[in-house]
């Protein structure tokens, strides 16, 4: 009976124990991000002081910059891609003239916004996790709480706000590489003059098109900036804590950037 | 000027403090001496209220900080200074800009006075002509330096200092003695956590020793090094065996989990 007893405790332990832990953390770095993106609400209006607003500036362009090349060359060749697998299946039924709005719809509405979380959560998001983490761990951040600087207003309000604008304008830069990629190969591959191209694409692509674009870019901003900043205020235990927090941020932001998106796509076309 | 009165604090299950009574007299420089995990550095973040206490009250210029909100808790805040282990400069600012940057962000003097009194602190540590050096340029005892002009450009009343010439050579260990010493002389109450115990017996008015999360000795300079407590005698000797025993408990680190960490805003 005690042995019985002993096995289930052991087994408990090794295995019970650090699901348990698992999902507590989970559920604590949830309700402190959640808090963190209101706190991040209320302190709004200081993001119109003049530094705050040139802090946010700079952060932008140095976003922008830094992730300029490689969503240049991952739109590009995602719309060569595209414009590749379904221009092989409409040759054959001679329909090559949907090339141009398949390419255009799926980079403006899916892989845009998509694409472009991907990479400024695996560019930017683990950056900003790392960065505030190494604060964190070398007291920069109790030292603004001395200074009476709050670090919601100084190091969250202007990282979040500049990705959030940052996002949908690199999705709209994605998505015209992406395009120009698909066109490239429609007309070399498939013989679909530009001319062509461009009308087919713009005929068929609606508002509602490049509103569920931009607005899915919008909350895929605001949840690779709110999982960076929460990964990264949470970090603690030296450089090995900084490393996890970059880690936890970026698969954190993928599993949220690929629910969001389903619920926001589902959400358009029911 | 600072009172803690049977603070306790546990954390991650260890009692850190455990009665803590302390008392700093205005213009005073309070040395806590003790081993690592002992709760020195927990000290120094109660009386700027970064950690509230589970039990007892911790009083600063006059207020019990214990129990005050955020937007007070601010205020008083702005009277202190503390200098950090390693100075905690923000790396993408320049030294004169991290000095300056409570100044700026609270708005608490126009522009050009900012630099006036940046430039007038800089003199005062002797950092002079490094102002436009990033941190990563400056070396460790520069740095702490910078940190100390950063903790005092506010004129502040209470001066906090964690470990002020931890990782120093002996020269700059003297440097900050030194001018630990000139602080003294403006009457800013000062207090001090170090392990140095050259730099304690040197700067000291009196000397708290902290263990186990109380004070076990406390008296001037002399009074201490004159004790005849076997633990006062171990630790000052730096003995092996002794009443304070051979291993200290798990070091506590400030960036363990507290319930005072989503004090952010």
């Amino acid at each position: 009976m005690k042995s019985w007893i002993e096995n289930l405790g052991a087994f408990m332990g090794r295995y019970i124990a650090p699901v348990v832990s698992f999902l507590r953390r989970s559920a604590d770095s949830t309700g402190f991000g959640l808090v963190l993106i209101i706190r991040t609400m209320l302190n709004f209006p200081h993001l119109f002081s003049r530094r705050r607003s040139r802090d946010c500036l700079d952060l932008c362009y140095n976003y922008c910059i830094g992730s300029f090349l490689v969503t240049s060359v991952v739109a590009l060749f995602t719309g060569m891609i595209l414009a590749l697998n379904g221009g092989n299946s409409l040759e054959e039924l001679g329909q090559e003239s949907l090339i141009g709005p398949i390419v255009a719809v799926s980079m403006i509405r899916e892989m845009g916004p998509f694409m472009t979380a991907l990479i400024l959560t695996a560019s930017l998001g683990s950056g900003i996790a790392a960065e505030i983490g190494t604060m964190k761990i070398s007291e920069e951040i109790d030292a603004l709480r001395i200074m009476s600087i709050p670090p919601i207003r100084f190091l969250v309000l202007p990282r979040m706000v500049a990705l959030t604008l940052v996002t949908p304008v690199m999705t709209i830069f994605a998505a015209f590489i992406g395009i120009l990629g698909g066109s490239l190969v429609a007309n070399s591959q498939f013989d679909v003059g530009w001319l062509a191209f461009r009308n087919d694409a713009l005929e068929t692509l609606e508002f509602v098109d490049v509103f569920t674009g931009m607005l899915k870019s919008v909350v895929f901003g605001i949840t690779i900036a709110a999982v960076g900043c929460t990964q990264g205020l949470l970090t603690r235990g030296g450089a090995t804590g900084v490393g996890q927090a970059a880690r936890r941020s970026v698969v954190v932001t993928f599993l949220l950037v690929i629910i969001l998106g389903y619920y926001l796509s589902w959400s358009f076309l029911s | 000027m600072i009172r803690l009165e049977n603070v306790h604090k546990t954390l991650g299950g260890r009692e850190i403090l455990d009665g803590l009574n302390l008392e700093v007299k205005q213009g005073e420089t309070l040395v806590i001496l003790g081993r690592s995990g002992t709760g020195k550095s927990v000290t120094l973040r109660h009386i700027v209220g970064l950690m509230t206490p589970d039990r007892g009250r911790v009083e600063v210029l006059g207020q019990e900080i214990s129990t005050h909100s955020q937007a007070a808790l601010l205020k008083i805040r702005s009277r202190i200074g503390y200098l950090f282990q390693d100075g905690a400069l923000l790396n993408w600012l320049n030294v004169a800009d991290n000095v300056g940057l409570p100044l700026r962000e609270r708005d608490l003097m126009p522009e050009k006075q900012i630099q006036e009194r940046i430039e007038e602190v800089l003199v005062e540590v002797e950092l002079d002509g490094h102002g436009e050096k990033m941190p990563s340029e400056i070396s460790g005892g520069m740095r702490k330096r910078a940190g100390l002009a950063r903790a005092l450009v506010s004129r502040p009343e209470i001066l906090l200092h964690d470990e002020p010439t931890s990782g120093l050579d002996p020269i700059s260990s003297s440097i900050i003695n030194g001018l630990i010493q000139k602080l003294h002389e403006t009457g800013i109450t000062q207090v001090m956590v170090t392990h140095d115990m050259n730099s304690a017996f040197e700067v000291a008015d009196r000397i708290a020793l902290l263990h186990a999360g109380t004070v076990i000795a406390l008296g001037n300079a002399d009074e201490i090094r004159e004790s005849k407590d076997p633990a006062v005698q171990q630790f000052i000797h730096g003995l092996v065996e002794g009443p304070l025993g051979r291993e200290t408990s798990s070091e506590f680190k400030s960036d363990q989990p507290d319930k005072e960490e989503s004090d952010l805003s």
